[in-house]
């Protein structure tokens, strides 16, 4: 079966389940989800429902247990950093490597010479307010600079597909949404499909040309919803305070589920 | 520059201290620092041996071949338990029980062994010295954070790249503190090896002295193997400094 035109990540019902000591976790279950190149789609959900095990499906890292991922119509069977790029709520920096040479670890992994993987970092890192930071250490950084450099590594690798799990999930909401305006202009200029995993409304709205809606474990997809708004978005318009107001209905459903209580 | 001060004169002050009680006091079992330097000079050169120097290259020779073994056994037998999950699994508290034996025990086997000569003593070395490497070398595989790996793994990094670019650097330091001890125990079983039955060798003259009640000389013994003791590991120390300045 092809993918439908412009559809370059596809999942067809999906699942994944996990063996834990206490027995196996249904992660997520028949997902169907088609994103088409050049799109922004955010992953919305509560806490535990799979939207992480979703992206590392597409990414490569988690193998699938019944369905396919498919990119550009081939079968995903494992990272491939030449058509897809991640990033992490944990910036994950190597600790041990310069600013600038985290950024240029996939490059090196690739045999990109020395002085050519140093011009494209300090190419990347100067507009993302890092100039001078270029030989620091990740522990010489903020948790917002750290999250840029950890986005650089990503984007060096001029991969048209990036997935990020919550990359702002651990930041101060003031930094958190400075960095999501900064992403909409990275996006602009660099017209990367981007897939998105969020439990933010506001980061989702913000950011996302659609918003996948996941039920809470297993995970499912709930509701595809467009954000049809141009940016940059004014988070007090009366659309995105409307389109707020429906996904907070759904996803309010999902996590009083996930919490398991009633109010 | 104050501490060092400080130290200085505490050091001083413990030598004066000393050297006030120890006057008195029988010359056989008290050494006053005053008569060191002779005592120097007599054991560097004691008519029936070789000179001291001599017997000082054997236990530095003794203690380089002892602490090779002792890395390169370390470091493989902890790479091959810590990177197989099953070997590891089955080896790793047999390894550990051994550990917990006083290894002086096996001195006399190894004697037997080995006989008198270096090679006992090669081999004690490396017995002490072994464990720590072998040790740090598992518990530094097992603080790699797994999500670096993830991280090197998603940029496409295969077996080879991620051992190399993220575990080595992400455990140097632990392997590094495993490495100093693991010098310090093998110098500490070349030694005792020597004292324990030698016919050569820095404790072999150890030994000598204290026989035949040379107190001063054996003193002045005790000075200089520490002083060599502590070069060492001074040099360990800035090494271990170094490492740790670069990887965390």
């Amino acid at each position: 079966m092809s993918a439908a035109a412009g559809e370059q990540i596809v999942l067809r019902d999906v699942s994944k389940r996990y063996e834990t000591a206490s027995g196996t976790v249904p992660a997520v279950e028949d997902v169907n989800i088609a994103v088409r190149a050049r799109e922004f789609v955010a992953l919305l959900g509560p806490s535990g429902c799979g939207k992480s095990t979703v992206l590392g499906m597409i990414g490569g890292l988690v193998r699938p247990d019944a369905g396919r991922v498919s990119i550009d119509g081939v079968a995903v069977t494992g990272p491939d950093p030449r058509k897809v790029a991640l990033a992490f709520q944990d910036p994950g920096l190597f600790p041990w490597r310069t600013a600038l040479d985290n950024v240029g670890f996939g490059l090196e992994l690739q045999g990109v010479p020395a002085a050519r993987r140093r011009e494209i970092a300090r190419a990347l890192l100067e507009p993302m307010g890092l100039r001078g930071f270029e030989a620091k250490y990740p522990r010489e950084l903020s948790g917002g600079m750290r999250q840029r450099v950890a986005i650089a590594r990503a984007l060096a690798l001029e991969t048209p597909i990036v997935l990020m799990d919550e990359p702002f999930g651990a930041l101060d909401e003031q930094t958190r949404i400075l960095m999501g305006e900064w992403l909409v202009g990275i996006r602009a200029r660099t017209h990367k499909t981007i897939v998105f995993v969020t439990h933010s409304l506001q980061e989702a709205i913000a950011l996302s040309d659609r918003i996948v809606v996941m039920t809470a474990r297993p995970g499912r997809v709930k509701d595809v919803v467009d954000v049809p708004l141009p940016f940059p978005r004014n988070v007090n318009a009366p659309e995105v305070v409307d389109l707020r107001a429906k996904l907070w209905e759904q996803v309010r459903e999902e996590s009083l589920k996930a919490l398991d209580i009633r109010l | 520059m104050k501490i060092l001060a400080w130290r200085a004169a505490l050091l001083l002050g413990a030598l004066a201290a000393w050297e006030a009680l120890a006057r008195p006091l029988s010359p056989v079992l008290y050494v006053a620092p005053s008569r060191l330097p002779a005592a120097f000079s007599r054991i560097a050169a004691v008519n029936d041996m070789p000179p001291l120097g001599a017997h000082a290259w054997l236990t530095l020779e003794e203690v380089a071949a002892a602490y090779a073994l002792a890395v390169s056994a370390g470091l493989w037998l902890g790479f091959l338990l810590g990177l197989r999950r099953t070997v590891g699994r089955i080896y790793e508290p047999l390894l550990a029980a051994v550990y917990a034996i006083p290894s002086v025990v096996w001195y006399p086997s190894l004697m037997l062994f080995f006989g008198l000569g270096p090679a006992s003593k090669i081999a004690f070395g490396f017995l002490l010295g072994f464990f720590p490497v072998a040790l740090s070398v598992l518990a530094g595989i097992r603080q790699v954070p797994q999500h670096l790996i993830t991280v090197a793994v998603s940029m496409g990094a295969r077996p080879g790249a991620v051992f190399r670019k993220v575990m080595l650097p992400a455990m140097a330091s632990t392997m590094v503190g495993g490495l100093r001890a693991g010098l310090a125990l093998s110098v500490v079983g070349v030694l005792v090896g020597e004292i324990l039955g030698a016919r050569a060798g820095l404790g072999y003259v150890i030994n000598y002295a204290y026989g035949l009640l040379m107190t001063g000389e054996y003193a002045a013994l005790v000075l200089i193997v520490g002083a060599a003791v502590l070069t060492i590991d001074a040099t360990g120390a800035w090494l271990e400094s170094r490492v740790r300045r670069w990887t965390t």
